[in-house]
């Protein structure tokens, strides 16, 4: 049988290999936007330590972060609300479901229009784009909610109060954790898109002028930290929802 | 009166649209009046050249799909009924899940080419992670005991997976369909918009860029309708298919 040791073996020695053979390949001769994995942590190592960096990362991170709680909040506050009032399931619902297959990034020259080329622009169709995977997720938790759960509530005289908070957001949860999940993936796509269609600093911004200066050593600089951004970002919501849902993870 | 409502809202909205254009209170450039939209749409929708735009986007964005469609499935089915291939991919999948791959484009402008090579290849990466994380997790899920009586009554492997596997994980197969196909067009779009010369996306900036803000209403109309009915598509070819068993919106 397999066991978990032979297998973080196999992927330890998958990982081994693919970097192994990339550098490989790179001593035999790659085009020159191909850096060796060696380069580009030591350009990464370099870059650390300029200031330079560390503007850029702010800057994307005081759009994204800002758009996300944005998003964020409205799509749990409204989906939750359309999961147990109907009046407002049925005036909203069919608009979001509606409108969510349309890619939401189209309004960022309208909102550019609006808002300026500035900041704010940029956050607006962030939180907009992480609005809707929150609303939806939201919505479903609290109409998964057990029928049984809320009478048994009912039965033993909890108000609406007391049920929306013991028992419908309790049931939410798991789901509301899957579609924050979602939307701090999107904030940062968007985030990057943004900044890459017109910014004057962040990761994005930084990327586009080591693309048309041929500067390959920042371009990888700049993948470099928005996947640890991003590779960060989903580790440290994971270890919230591990806090948060325990009692659900005991469970499954 | 029910069904009524979110056409209400949808109402409700133009109107107030028409009543801030016609208003005076802010430029035309900032708010264009319905009519002046519907007129640009009926040019992009009647000249031939405007549609072939549409055209470039569409094939760049149902190739990619196409292409994460075809390696999606048969990596998730892989990593849902082999312990070892799941152990050797899963972390990373999960891993680079919240990564932007966006931040690629620019290597992949200089392997590629900016035409639609390049963008094809984004989309597919971009929609492999929906469609490989939610058919694993279905090619997981199958009934045991369907499993072990067909081996009882002697199936072979190739019966087994034609027979049991394939028709257990096709509802969860077009649920990661449907998150991807909407991200396929997000892609298009946003490649479009930081570097092409055709294609949607290139149209709206370049209308926003003249000024014609009201052609690039018509445009993100026109992306919008473009979005629905490809999910609609793929919800009816769905239920042709799939008719036994749906699942509705999904998230990973």
């Amino acid at each position: 049988m397999l066991s978990p040791s032979r297998i973080h073996l196999a992927r330890a020695g998958l990982l081994l290999f693919l970097v192994g053979l990339w550098q490989l390949l790179w001593v035999w001769g790659l085009p020159a936007y191909v850096l060796s994995p060696i380069d580009i942590v030591k350009h990464f190592f370099a870059a650390l330590g300029s200031e330079e960096l560390y503007q850029h990362i702010g800057a994307s991170l005081l759009r994204s972060l800002p758009g996300f709680a944005i998003g964020a909040l409205l799509g749990v506050a409204l989906g939750l609300l359309a999961g147990v009032t109907r009046a407002f399931e049925q005036m909203l619902s069919p608009v979001i479901f509606l409108s969510y297959p349309v890619p939401k990034i189209v309004m960022l020259p309208l909102f550019m229009l609006w808002f300026g080329i500035g900041d704010l622009s940029k956050i607006l169709i962030i939180a907009l784009a992480c609005f809707y995977p929150m609303y939806i997720n939201a919505y479903y938790g609290a109409k998964s909610t057990s029928a049984l759960l809320v009478w048994s509530a009912l039965n033993m005289g909890a108000d609406r109060r007391q049920i929306f908070r013991k028992v419908v957001l309790p049931s939410a949860l798991p789901l509301i954790f899957a579609g924050l999940r979602v939307s701090l993936a999107l904030s940062f796509i968007v985030m990057f898109a943004t900044e890459m269609i017109n910014a004057s600093s962040g990761l994005g911004h930084l990327i586009r002028v080591a693309e048309s200066g041929l500067r390959f050593d920042l371009m990888y600089v700049s993948l470099v930290s928005i996947a640890i951004l991003g590779y960060a970002g989903d580790r440290l919501l994971r270890l919230a929802r591990h806090r948060v849902l325990a009692w659900q993870e005991q469970a499954a | 009166m029910s069904r009524l409502s979110p056409f209400f809202l949808i109402g409700l909205a133009l109107v107030a649209w028409e009543l801030a254009a016609r208003s005076g209170l802010w430029s035309p450039l900032l708010f264009p009046s319905l009519a002046s939209i519907a007129y640009e749409l009926g040019l992009l929708l009647s000249r031939a050249d405007r549609l072939m735009e549409a055209w470039h986007s569409l094939y760049r964005a149902l190739g990619g799909f196409a292409l994460a469609a075809v390696v999606g499935v048969a990596l998730g089915m892989l990593m849902g009924r082999s312990a070892f291939v799941a152990g050797l991919l899963e972390p990373f999948f999960s891993g680079t899940y919240a990564v932007p791959k966006l931040a690629l484009f620019p290597i992949f402008i200089f392997a590629f080419g900016i035409g639609s090579l390049s963008k094809v290849a984004l989309v597919f990466l971009e929609c492999l992670y929906p469609i490989v994380i939610i058919t694993s997790q279905g090619a997981r899920g199958v009934d045991r005991v369907l499993l072990w009586s067909a081996q009882n009554m002697g199936a072979s492997r190739a019966e087994i997976l034609r027979r049991i596997v394939i028709p257990a994980t096709a509802p969860f197969i077009f649920a990661g369909f449907r998150v991807a196909l909407p991200v396929a067009m997000i892609v298009v779009v946003i490649t479009e918009m930081i570097s092409s010369a055709d294609g949607l996306g290139y149209q709206v900036i370049y209308a926003l860029s003249s000024l014609k803000t009201d052609r690039m209403l018509a445009l993100v109309v026109v992306i919008a309708l473009l979005g629905w009915l490809l999910d609609r598509a793929l919800v009816a070819l769905r239920d042709r298919l799939v008719y036994w068993e749906k699942l509705e919106t999904y998230y990973v």
